[in-house]
């Protein structure tokens, strides 16, 4: 890609990201990197692009979060890429109180950024000692947490392994797509916030099949139950099915749903098998917005469908239907 | 027509402003120090970048006022403020001269003509993303940002008039008359708002997002720039540009990315990415082209404020001073 990439950092105050941002930073990685910083974290190093921009905050009370974008940063954005030395990475700090699909939809919709920018992925910072009281109280922490391409649980220190392993469990099940890692003092391996490529299509979207398992757990007795522990509001829904796709029956089905649902889809990732194409299908969306690429010959591989849906009050059984509906 | 230069500049020209009397023109690049020319092309003075990026400037009480992404502004040299947080991209002169505002965050701050920062108005709901003077009334501002445009008048609580429109409004700009304000928005339109009716059109069709818009000095045309055509529509009679065709003006090889009207003539010069800028001139039954090329895409446009001399500054930090007569377009036709 020759266009510059964009990681959007988000979390909850506190959880870590000037910390992670100072270490992007203060790293020999050799990367001209420019910040946009909204929340005023005080950066404590004397960088060279670290740009303080208020963040604009929505209140959707009535309004469409899908058409929303973020206008600030089509300004800001727009007036670094006319210049003369170019950056190789930009990194996006929100502030805690930050809805993350505004801002990723701003590259999707803004022809100009699309141009010259696309977005590397989301990156999310847990406070893995408080982030359940948060998920709880604030629609915003879940929504960061289900846009996460990388999560980072940081604090880990903090918190006892038990505790770590369902708080990832619970995660995992409002964000089946994120790869999460454990951290203290937000210490990872740079590459892994910068190397994303989360809305990367030309990438093979791989989905761990565990993942697209209702969730589910095994009893002393050997019997399997279902979770039910958390009445999570924010789910994600995971449809396996091989065999092929009509593509007109599944384009249809894809815009009337992102139409109708758009609000609450956060994120959705689908591999497909269309009739009479040798080539993979490959789709990604955010609430209303919708891309689709060539993904490459099957090959050997079995032609299976898989997409993921990560969203608010999703219906499985409503969602396989439609799907199965596209079967030829 | 001549041409006087060019003058190199560090870095993209972000912007080109002539003086008020014409002696002096500011070359403001996206980095690096800003240039005061006279305009036989001699430098007349170098003002130092401003950290992180240059934002645009205003000529304030007879000085060249810069502001830029370190969230500072400079009247003078060894005099600047950093009023609140977060970057300035621009600061404007009232009609009147006598008062500065620059926009950060939700903050519009208006400084008197003795640099003395005023509260004219609450922080607005949305961050600041440009905003304008009413040229018929220096006490009343435009601001505009998500969820459309909001008016002020200086010490007010609550604005005065508000267009409200569910996406981002990214530039503004007001009529001589102060019967019109013009919004670019984040979507291929403009909102066009008619004072005099209370009245609001989206106007859409563009090919692409405006990024350039004008009005003629009597405020009777509006060019706008979305996409290679350049869209002029009549702002005259009850309804203006409601239900009647604009005049469609093509040549571009490129989306247009500056539309200036001159004020001493009226010609339209406009430039886009390509290099291609296009000097049009409106007579009664046609309207008049003459086309360039530059080596490189055009970045900004300025015309003398009382001759025909047009600034023109490019991507690559170079600008020409081009004087131009009426004489020399091509008839062309419009459609």
């Amino acid at each position: 890609m020759d266009t510059t990439p964009v990681t959007i950092l988000t979390g909850f105050l506190g959880a870590g990201k000037t910390t992670l941002l100072n270490r992007i930073l203060t790293e020999e990685h050799g990367l001209r990197i420019a910040v946009i910083e909204n929340e005023f974290g005080e950066i404590g190093i004397d960088h060279e692009l670290v740009i303080n921009a208020d963040e604009e905050l929505f209140e959707m009370n009535n309004g469409c979060i899908c058409c929303t974008v973020r206008g600030d940063l089509i300004r800001i954005l727009g007036s670094l890429m006319k210049r003369k030395d170019k950056f190789d990475h930009i990194l996006i700090e929100t502030t805690g109180l930050a809805d993350p699909g505004p801002v990723v939809q701003t590259f999707f919709v803004d022809d100009e950024l699309k141009s010259k920018l696309h977005v590397n992925g989301v990156v999310t910072l847990v406070d893995a000692k408080h982030v359940l009281a948060h998920l709880e109280d604030s629609s915003e922490v879940r929504e960061q947490i289900a846009f996460a391409d990388v999560l980072l649980l940081n604090k880990c220190d903090l918190v006892e392994p038990e505790e770590l392993h369902r708080l990832e469990r619970r995660i995992r099940a409002m964000n089946a797509l994120t790869e999460i890692h454990r951290t203290t003092n937000a210490a990872i391996e740079i590459s892994r916030i910068i190397h994303i490529g989360g809305f990367n299509l030309d990438r093979a979207t791989e989905v761990d099949p565990h993942f697209l398992e209702p969730e589910s757990h095994v009893d002393e007795h050997g019997h399997e139950h279902h979770d039910h522990e958390h009445d999570e509001q924010i789910t994600s829904v995971g449809i396996q099915n091989d065999g092929d796709c009509d593509g007109k029956k599944l384009n249809d089905w894809l815009s009337t749903l992102v139409r109708e649902q758009g609000a609450d889809i956060f994120r959705m990732k689908g591999v497909f098998s269309l009739k009479g194409n040798p080539d993979r299908v490959i789709f990604q969306g955010v609430h209303m917005i919708i891309d689709a690429a060539n993904g490459g010959p099957w090959g050997k591989r079995p032609r299976r469908n898989s997409l993921v849906f990560i969203g608010r009050n999703l219906d499985r059984a409503e969602l396989e239907k439609g799907f199965q509906s596209c079967l030829v | 027509m001549t041409e006087l230069g060019p003058l190199m500049a560090s870095d993209n020209i972000l912007d080109l402003s002539w003086s008020p009397d014409g002696a002096l023109l500011a070359i403001t690049p996206s980095t690096g120090e800003t240039l005061i020319i006279a305009e036989d092309g001699r430098v007349h003075e170098r003002r130092p970048e401003h950290g992180l990026g240059n934002g645009k400037p205003a000529w304030f009480q007879g000085e060249l006022v810069t502001c830029g992404f370190d969230g500072k502004i400079r009247f003078s040299v060894g005099r600047e403020c950093a009023p609140g947080r977060g970057l300035i991209d621009r600061v404007r002169t009232s009609p009147d001269g006598l008062l500065l505002a620059a926009g950060q965050g939700k903050d519009l701050h208006v400084f008197d003509k003795s640099y003395r920062a005023t509260s004219p108005f609450p922080p607005v709901s949305s961050a600041v993303m440009d905003f304008a003077w009413n040229p018929a009334n220096s006490s009343e501002i435009a601001i505009v940002g998500a969820g459309g445009a909001r008016m002020w008048r200086l010490g007010g609580q609550e604005p005065y008039a508000r267009f409200d429109w569910g996406g981002a409004s990214l530039a503004v700009d007001w009529s001589s008359c102060g019967r019109w304000l013009v919004t670019a928005d984040q979507t291929p339109s403009v909102h066009i708002y008619d004072f005099s009716r209370d009245y609001p059109l989206h106007i859409q069709g563009y090919e692409a997002k405006v990024l350039a818009m004008d009005f003629s000095s009597d405020g009777k045309r509006l060019a706008t720039g979305g996409g290679p055509v350049v869209t002029v529509w009549p702002c005259v009679g009850v309804t203006g540009p409601e239900g009647v065709t604009p005049i469609q003006l093509d040549g571009h090889d490129g989306d247009v990315i500056a539309a200036e009207f001159s004020p001493a003539t009226d010609q339209l010069a406009t430039g886009d990415g390509t290099g291609a800028l296009l000097i049009f001139t409106f007579q009664a039954k046609q309207v008049l082209r003459k086309r360039m090329r530059r080596d490189a895409g055009i970045a900004a446009l300025a015309w003398h404020p009382s001759k025909p001399v047009l600034a023109v500054g490019q991507s690559d930090g170079r600008v020409s001073l081009l004087s131009l007569e009426a004489s020399t377009c091509t008839p062309r036709e419009t459609r």
